[in-house]
């Protein structure tokens, strides 16, 4: 089937357990996101041009691919750190302004995140996010709630937002579980 | 098999509101990755994680309910956010091998 005639039914693929690390650049103070697949997350600071990155923790998760199961087209997710259910934290915000409007109907809003520094790394397009969207609603097999996705752009201030990414934090990492 | 049916046959702790759902199938696993990669909609899913986070990993791909094994507690914050985004947390005093060997016994199987 040509892809451009095809409704896809997209399933996950490519699946590799990985780590997400965090760092900080002591010069600059930007934190920075990648996924490492070895079986020991790095801890070692180095330097990147005009960065030197600090190891500050990290949590285990997934990196996968989307791949249609009807013509086999393969949507690549490279640019994907994670997906955050919005939970309405903070009032100016336009991903919680979408969650109030869609509410009612059990439309829930999840944030697709990118990669830190967020001007320094190739982000998400729409048309990624909007198959990521497809792909988990298909899976949710459910007539009476949906799921929306949007872009981290769309969060009023990160470093406040309440909601966290779905990742194992305290399983395999690297970092003490807060007492 | 109705989710009512097997709360009342393994006589299961609401600790969220409830509703009837349809359950197909039992997912084993205390990773939120896990859960995004591999349970299906429809799935009870029993874990010992009760992070509320494990709210958005399972409103993410619609799961019948959480089954929270080992007697553990559920912080307020969880049962409050579950309860916000319909999703159902129940509580057993049964482990995880004792609540399945239960729920094959009741007919719920893969």
């Amino acid at each position: 089937m040509h892809e451009e005639k095809c409704s896809h039914i997209w399933e996950m693929v490519d699946v590799i357990p990985c780590f997400i690390i965090t760092e900080k650049c002591y010069h600059c103070g930007k934190i920075a996101t990648y996924f490492s697949t070895e079986h020991t997350p790095p801890i070692e600071e180095y330097r990147e041009g005009v960065h030197l990155w600090n190891f500050m923790g990290s949590a285990q998760s997934i990196k996968f691919n989307l791949k249609c199961t009807k013509c086999d087209k393969l949507e690549k997710f490279d640019e994907l750190l994670g997906v955050m259910m919005c939970t309405g934290c903070d009032e100016k915000c336009e991903v919680n302004v979408l969650l109030k409007k869609l509410e009612p109907k059990r439309t829930w809003i999840y944030v697709a995140f990118g990669y830190l520094p967020i001007d320094e790394k190739k982000q998400l397009s729409p048309k990624q996010i909007s198959i990521l969207e497809d792909y988990f609603n298909q899976r949710r097999k459910s007539s009476k709630s949906t799921i929306k996705i949007v872009s981290h752009k769309l969060v009023n201030n990160i470093a406040n937002c309440y909601a966290e990414i779905i990742k194992d934090v305290d399983m395999l990492c690297l970092t003490l579980p807060e007492k | 098999m109705q989710l009512i049916e097997i709360i009342e046959k393994l006589n299961l702790k609401t600790l969220t509101n409830v509703e009837e759902r349809n359950v197909e199938g039992v997912f084993i696993s205390d990773m939120l990755s896990d859960v995004m990669t591999n349970a299906k909609s429809g799935n009870l899913w029993l874990t010992i994680q009760t992070h509320k986070n494990t709210v958005s990993a399972a409103n993410l791909v619609n799961l019948a309910a959480i089954v929270i094994t080992h007697e553990k507690e559920v912080p307020q914050e969880t049962i409050d956010l579950a309860n916000r985004f319909y999703v159902i947390i129940l509580g057993s005093d049964l482990s995880t091998y004792e609540l399945v060997s239960k729920l094959v016994g009741i007919g719920l199987t893969p």
